[in-house]
């Protein structure tokens, strides 16, 4: 799209001068010679830029840029102020109310449409694809020789002939990066890449000195101007590549912090002397620096308070505020004390120059100095200042890095952690399974290999008392029914812990499981093997639970059983299963319950009823092995759930349970 | 077809050896019951090879009682062999084994046995058990002729 660009200004040589390189850069430029002009201009037109002079025929500029910025129309635009350096109260005022940037006149038409561009956020030309080289040089046969070479590299490559040549190919063609012969008549490659680095649009644009000389001083001379290297015509082209090819990788990893460093230096002069402002300015100006003069301190106090400078340049001696006062002051202010700051005074003696630098000054210069040395030291001062951040930006980006790498750090310590905790678990887990598969080859030889030696004893105890029972008087036959009747409750004990030790190992498989069908199934084989027993039984319907079926089975298998067994002296034996009506247990799941009306318990030994080995009652009145309960807590614990028995002695016995839903959303 | 009423019972436990002569003779009087000590002789046995060579290899056993825990060559691996082998893979084998552990009795009837039996404690059981097995497979099945 295209930018629309007001520019006010009653000169009309301004006005021309800059709709033309504005036309050039592809802006549709508006212009306006009054304040008047401008306001009915705004009603008609939408503006994306606008560049105001302060000083105006029928009003004042910044005003204007007040009815902008307070305009909804026109207030996100952009506006660059312009005027002549003697309003140093004009830009105060303009940069307080708003203004974008302040560009002093007399001004460079390329940077002003260089900062207009990117105060919009212009798009650029498209950029060519491959990386465009600009080589400025005065003798032909390097250039052709540097053309090839780059070429041959794959680069695309514009060359210029001098100094003046190269900065207009620069602002034409935008290379990706610049080559430049350090000695050349008119500019000189130093002051080349000074107004690359002056100009908004190119200051990133990595450049690299060449030259014929070992010369050092030319070589810092180059470094100071802003040159990101330096490279010796002597040298292989090779090497010249080599540098160039490092140069654009750089620029690209950190273009962000490159333009910062490369952006056009601002000297901010204070003296009361109108002519020495203007020598000093025009001198600086020169040299490539962007000069903001102030009359006295406290214009000066006050221009820094808005915008901030890279070096100051401080008469001693004002009417005012003196220079001592206002060194003082900037250096006492947090955000300005790290600025250079260079006293200039006459006053040609040890004292008033040890007095300043006391005062923190870092630097003295006498007025009647040669103008080459006041810009050498402000060079000295800028860029000691730049080495300065270079170094503190270096020194926090290496703190940064101690901390990403203490952080790090910290990070692998915690999974290393973490992964030592997962092993010593799967190690656990290991240990665990090992020790299952050990208990599982127990209980296999303790049924295979226990019971070998029993059913010995039982048989040939049988044997003797079929085939000997001649031989045997009463008592020798008692004493053989108690060997087999002892070997045959052995064998039942080692039935019931091995049921026990199976239902705590097997794999728990949840199902909706119908409890009722489980029960109705025991009672009927119970009633099987003991034809000649009537029980009654009163089992619910639709007792459904979330449980493994197997597992269910010999819950029941011990709760019937029992059951069963203790009604067997009961005349009119009843057993009972069901769910409590209101009743639920603490976490709202439902009770159920198997109750008989057999021998029942004492309720003092509840708490034994559960535990492997605990009988309540003798072997004589009722057998067992004590340990159907304990598989039976072991199976309702499984499903996590609780089990409990309320009891009284000739009344019967009734025992709860409770199978919770599984926890895990798996199976309902 | 004539039937030879043999049993070949292949267990190493000499009382149980014992017992269970005692126990199919009062089952089936007419019988006759041959015994292995191991897996190896049980082999051997019914190829009529190492300590059985010589022996009329015509004279099938109707029924094998295999025990599981066996020296030598288990009670698996002898059924294995049986089943691979053209002349005994249609002799009914009934294992009879001292516990009846799941993966036995899986294992059991992969390998081809007709029946898994556990050997009871109770000598009276055994009787039972013994009167059952003689009448089901001494008299009942039908085997193949010559084995």
């Amino acid at each position: 799209m295209t930018h629309t660009v007001l520019i006010v200004d009653d000169s009309l040589t301004v006005r021309m001068d800059l709709a033309e390189a504005f036309e050039v850069a592809g802006f549709r430029p508006l212009l306006c010679g009054t304040v008047a002009d401008a306001r009915a201009l705004v009603r008609r037109e939408w503006i994306s830029i606008a560049i105001l002079d302060v000083l105006l025929p029928d009003g004042d500029g910044v005003e204007l840029l007040q009815e902008l910025k307070t305009n909804t129309k026109t207030a996100e635009a952009p506006v660059l102020m312009l005027s002549s350096e003697a309003d140093v109260k004009d830009r105060i005022r303009g940069l307080q109310t708003g203004a974008d940037d302040y560009v002093g006149k007399p001004y460079d038409t390329g940077s002003v449409v260089a900062r207009a561009r990117e105060l919009v956020h212009a798009r650029l030309p498209p950029s060519l694809e491959r990386d465009a080289v600009l080589v400025v040089d005065d003798s032909p046969t390097f250039r052709d020789e540097l053309r090839r070479a780059l070429e041959g590299a794959g680069y695309v490559v514009f060359t210029a002939a001098s100094g003046e040549e190269g900065l207009r190919a620069a602002a034409t063609h935008r290379p990706t990066a610049l080559l430049v012969d350090g000695v050349m008549p008119g500019i000189d490659g130093a002051t080349v890449i000074r107004k690359i680095r002056l100009d908004a649009a190119l200051r990133g644009t990595p450049c690299i000195l060449l030259t014929a000389s070992d010369d050092r001083g030319e070589e810092l001379r180059a470094l100071d101007a802003g040159a990101d290297a330096f490279v010796r015509k002597d040298e292989d082209l090779e090497v010249v590549l080599a540098r160039l090819g490092a140069v654009l990788r750089r620029a690209s990893n950190e273009s962000a912090d490159g333009s910062a460093l490369h952006a056009p230096k601002r000297v901010l002069v204070v003296d009361d002397s109108e002519t020495y402002l203007q020598v000093i300015a025009s001198v600086l100006r020169s040299d490539g620096y962007d000069v903001v003069m102030a009359r006295s301190g406290e214009e000066a106090l006050e221009m820094l308070a808005v915008q901030t400078v890279d070096c100051i340049l401080l008469d001693l001696v004002m009417p005012g505020l003196s220079g001592k006062d206002t060194c003082r002051q900037i250096k006492s202010t947090p955000n300005l004390r790290d600025l250079p700051l260079i006293i200039v005074t006459s006053i040609e003696d040890r004292h008033a120059m040890i007095e300043g630098l006391t005062l923190g000054a870092d630097d003295f210069i006498a007025k009647s100095s040669d103008l080459d040395v006041i810009k050498a030291r402000v060079r000295a001062q800028i860029r000691r200042k730049q080495f300065e951040d270079a170094h503190r930006r270096i020194r926090e980006e290496l703190l940064r890095s101690q901390l990403e790498a203490t952080e790090a750090r910290s990070a692998r310590q915690l999974a290393e952690a973490r992964a030592a905790l997962v092993e010593s678990k799967a190690k656990m887990a290991e240990e665990l399974e090992r020790k299952n598969k050990e208990l599982e080859a127990f209980s296999y030889s303790v049924s295979h290999d226990l019971r070998g030696p029993l059913r010995s004893i039982h048989g040939f105890s049988h044997l003797l008392l079929e085939d000997y029972a001649n031989v045997l008087d009463a008592d020798g036959r008692d004493y053989l029914l108690h060997v087999r009747a002892a070997a045959q409750r052995m064998s039942d004990i080692i039935d019931d812990l091995l049921l026990l030790s199976r239902v705590s190992r097997a794999e728990l498989r949840r199902a909706p499981t119908d409890l009722a069908e489980i029960a109705r199934n025991v009672a009927a084989e119970l009633q099987n093997r003991h034809p000649d027993r009537t029980v009654e039984l009163a089992i619910s319907e639709g007792l459904v639970a979330d449980a493994d079926y197997r597992l269910m089975r010999v819950v029941f298998d011990n709760l019937i059983g029992n059951a069963w067994k203790f009604t067997a002296k009961t005349p009119e034996a009843r057993i009972e299963l069901g769910v409590m009506e209101t009743e639920r247990d603490g976490d709202g799941n439902a009770v159920f319950f198997v109750r008989d009306n057999g021998a029942g318990f004492d309720m003092t030994y509840a708490q034994k009823l559960f535990q492997p080995f605990q009988r309540l009652h003798t072997e004589e009145e009722f057998s067992g092995t004590g340990i159907g309960l304990a598989t039976v807590q072991r199976v309702v614990d499984r499903h996590g759930g609780r089990v409990w028995a309320k009891g009284e002695v000739g009344r019967g016995a009734t025992v709860f349970f409770t199978i919770p839903r599984d926890e895990r959303g798996g199976s309902r | 077809m004539t039937r030879n009423h043999g049993i070949l019972l292949v267990d190493d436990n000499k009382s149980d050896v014992e017992l269970a002569r005692r126990a199919f003779q009062r089952a089936h009087p007419t019988g006759w019951i041959a015994v292995a000590r191991d897996g190896e002789e049980a082999l051997d046995y019914l190829f009529a090879t190492g300590a059985h060579t010589g022996r009329d290899s015509t004279i099938v056993p109707e029924v094998v009682l295999l025990d599981l825990k066996l020296p030598k060559l288990d009670g698996h691996q002898v059924l294995r062999r049986m089943r691979a082998d053209e002349r005994t893979k249609r002799i009914p084998v009934v294992v009879l084994s001292s516990s009846a552990e799941r993966q036995d009795v899986l294992t059991s009837y992969e390998l081809g046995a007709n029946s898994f039996v556990r050997k009871p404690v109770d000598f009276t059981d055994f009787l039972d058990l013994a009167r059952l097995l003689a009448a089901y497979w001494l008299v009942a099945n039908e085997p193949v002729d010559g084995g």
